[in-house]
């Protein structure tokens, strides 16, 4: 086997374990705090990308589909500022998807929640398709990716957008952490993740903490779909697989467990890559399989996962 | 559950009435398009009793059933194409073929549940274009293959015209829409589909009652899945072309919300989903011709879009109708 080679894959491989690790992030936080799988979360990230995309571009109607342009910034933003929009506008949408759809429903079956994010998936599929077209649409690069904008690391090459995507990762987890760990929000939002009932007696307002959550959740999807527009090229369609990939992140680090999810991210990353490039009959398109039949595994095997918490349930 | 036969028959007869009036009317007026259109309509009821009997009778929410549809309709071309069979065992082995799928893929469902399943079932949707890419000697892979063999009328058919053709057609799918209904009707209403919802409603005391939990769960998710089989066999009987572009993601969340729209653990719902469909489908093409009006206008372009217009409605009906259409009328029940 030829070593260098497995390295540059590794490398290669890592820049994706990033995009997954967030979106796991997202699925992880939602789920944790109102055990629900949101299953529009890629379609919702998507639609951020699109935003990101229409700041870049500036008033151009035909770009922006045409309702659209009137709400757009007459110049076009830098990279940075454009992503930071469209993070808060996610974060925006997160809050009010909470507020207006999911809470509503209160303790309601499963079925009613696979409905309202199905439905959500659909609809904001569809509307993306109608207003930007199908076709792929080149997204900029945020950090230097040309031909030779990388570190040698052993013979094999490190991207500085590998680099700079996890460094802008890491950099948003540690402001996750103290958040959690260190504002009367976080620790509202802990209470409400480990019991809902309990935290409202003690006197937090659950349904606002939730909101936060989805807030959260819906910037670490905005986040990873603008971080992978320019690699994966932006179009309706471009977070479904990746979803995949989030959702057997997180299930093999366990559906509740933000630390789960980071490294499912990196392993699902890592598999990603690998499987495909030593196993023909797997190519790049149906690298979608093998994520899909871990995380059945997972489920049928351990449905804690790595790092999740074991249910107990009694009859 | 409490079922009052009377008020039932006579609102069912009526429906069932006026749908077949609807039915007798289309091939005096339509031309062999519209016939083969009519023809697709009627058969998607299939693929939206699958995921009725999988997830309003079973309790097994299923997002993948479009993926059955593809394996009957790529299965059915395979037998009549590569095995030369004949098309009525072509069209009953497709639908096996999908069954047996269904009951492999059903096997996971034995332990995952809930939401859990509905992940699981959404990531086969998502392989299913991908993988069956693979095998290109039977899906014909990127671009899709036609079928040579064609599904003709016999000799004692009046005439073989193309209009002839397209309305043996059109009845040849009407007959086995209407076996299949009154099919799963028999057996949703037999000891079977009573353990099957006694499994739904809470599989620790139907174990207790006797019910096979393995062997329940795996019937029910195969016959489901041999449901949307039968329908990809039948649009192989339609349009004598197979090809994966028909069995995205996207198609597989339309006939789930077709099954939720019209109404779970109800035969009816799949029926009123389909129509429901169609309606929505003719009034949004009606809706898109209309041009201008700035927003208002790309608004009503929105509307021609199915993906759309269902993905809003079924946030819609889990607020205001949790039982689907079908359920507006009923009484709400203390089960739920």
């Amino acid at each position: 086997m030829d070593l260098v080679l497995l390295l540059q894959r590794i490398c290669d491989a890592l820049f994706n374990s990033a995009i997954y690790s967030s979106l796991a992030l997202a699925l992880v936080i939602i789920f944790r705090s109102t055990g629900l799988l949101n299953f529009a979360q890629g379609e919702m990230a998507t639609f951020t990308a699109y935003i990101a995309f229409v700041l870049l571009s500036g008033p151009q109607p035909r770009l922006t589909g045409g309702g659209l342009a009137g709400l757009v910034p007459g110049v076009p933003l830098p990279i940075p500022l454009a992503i930071t929009g469209a993070v808060i506008c996610g974060m925006a949408g997160g809050a009010v998807t909470e507020r207006a759809l999911i809470r509503p429903l209160g303790r309601a079956p499963d079925l009613a929640l696979v409905n309202i994010t199905i439905g959500l998936l659909l609809a904001t599929n569809s509307l993306m398709a109608q207003w930007w077209g199908t076709g792929p649409r080149m997204f900029p690069a945020i950090f230097p990716s040309g031909a030779g904008q990388h570190f040698n690391i052993l013979g094999a090459r490190l991207r500085y957008s590998t680099v700079g995507v996890w460094a802008i990762l890491l950099t948003v987890l540690v402001l996750l952490i103290v958040l959690l760990r260190h504002t009367r929000t976080g620790l509202a939002f802990r209470a409400v993740s480990i019991s809902p009932s309990n935290a409202e007696l003690v006197g937090v307002r659950v349904g606002p903490t939730l909101m936060y959550g989805w807030a959260l959740a819906s910037g670490f999807g905005a986040l990873a779909a603008c971080l992978s527009a320019n690699s994966v090229l932006l179009e309706p369609n471009m977070m479904l697989r990746v979803l995949v990939y989030a959702f057997a992140a997180a299930t093999l680090g366990g559906l509740d467990s933000p630390k789960g999810a980071l490294v499912g991210g990196v392993i699902i990353g890592l598999s990603q890559t690998l499987i495909p490039a030593y196993v023909p009959f797997i190519g790049f398109e149906l690298s979608v399989l093998p994520a899909l039949l871990a995380m059945t595994a997972i489920l049928l095997v351990r449905p804690a996962g790595l790092y999740g918490t074991k249910r107990i349930e009694r009859v | 559950m409490r079922v009052d036969f009377g008020k039932l028959s006579r609102k069912g007869l009526l429906g069932a009435a006026l749908i077949a009036a609807g039915l007798a009317v289309i091939p005096f007026t339509a031309t062999t398009t519209g016939l083969r259109q009519s023809s697709q309509i009627v058969i998607s009821v299939l693929a939206v009793l699958g995921v009725n009997v999988a997830t309003g009778y079973g309790g097994m929410i299923s997002l993948g059933h479009g993926v059955f549809v593809g394996v009957g309709a790529f299965a059915t071309g395979y037998y009549v194409d590569g095995l030369s069979l004949p098309w009525l065992v072509a069209i009953a082995l497709g639908a096996l073929t999908a069954a047996l799928s269904g009951a492999l893929i059903g096997l996971p469902a034995l332990r995952i549940k809930g939401i859990h399943l509905a992940l699981v079932t959404l990531g086969l949707a998502i392989v299913f274009q991908p993988l069956s890419k693979r095998f290109p000697k039977i899906t014909g892979g990127v671009s899709g293959t036609g079928i040579d063999a064609k599904f003709v009328s016999p000799s004692w058919w009046p005439s073989d015209t193309r209009m002839a053709t397209a309305v043996y057609r059109y009845l040849f799918c009407i007959l086995v829409v209407g076996i299949a209904l009154w099919a799963t009707w028999n057996l949703v209403n037999s000891r079977f589909g009573r353990g099957m919802r006694a499994l739904r409603d809470n599989d620790t005391a139907a174990a207790i009652y006797g019910v096979d939990l393995v062997a329940a769960r795996v019937q029910t998710f195969a016959i489901s899945a041999g449901l949307a089989g039968l329908c990809g066999a039948l649009q192989v009987v339609l349009v004598p072309f197979v090809s994966q572009e028909k069995y995205g993601p996207q198609e597989s969340l339309v006939i789930y919300a077709t099954a939720v729209i019209g109404g779970l653990g109800t035969i009816w719902g799949s029926v009123l989903g389909v129509i429901a469909r169609t309606v929505v489908g003719a009034v949004g093409r009606a809706a898109a011709e209309v041009d201008g009006f700035g927003l208002i206008g790309e608004f009503l372009d929105l509307l021609d879009e199915a993906p759309f217009v269902f993905g809003v409605g079924l946030i819609l009906l889990t607020f205001l109708f949790p039982r689907g259409l079908a359920g507006i009328g009923r009484r709400k029940q203390a089960a739920d």
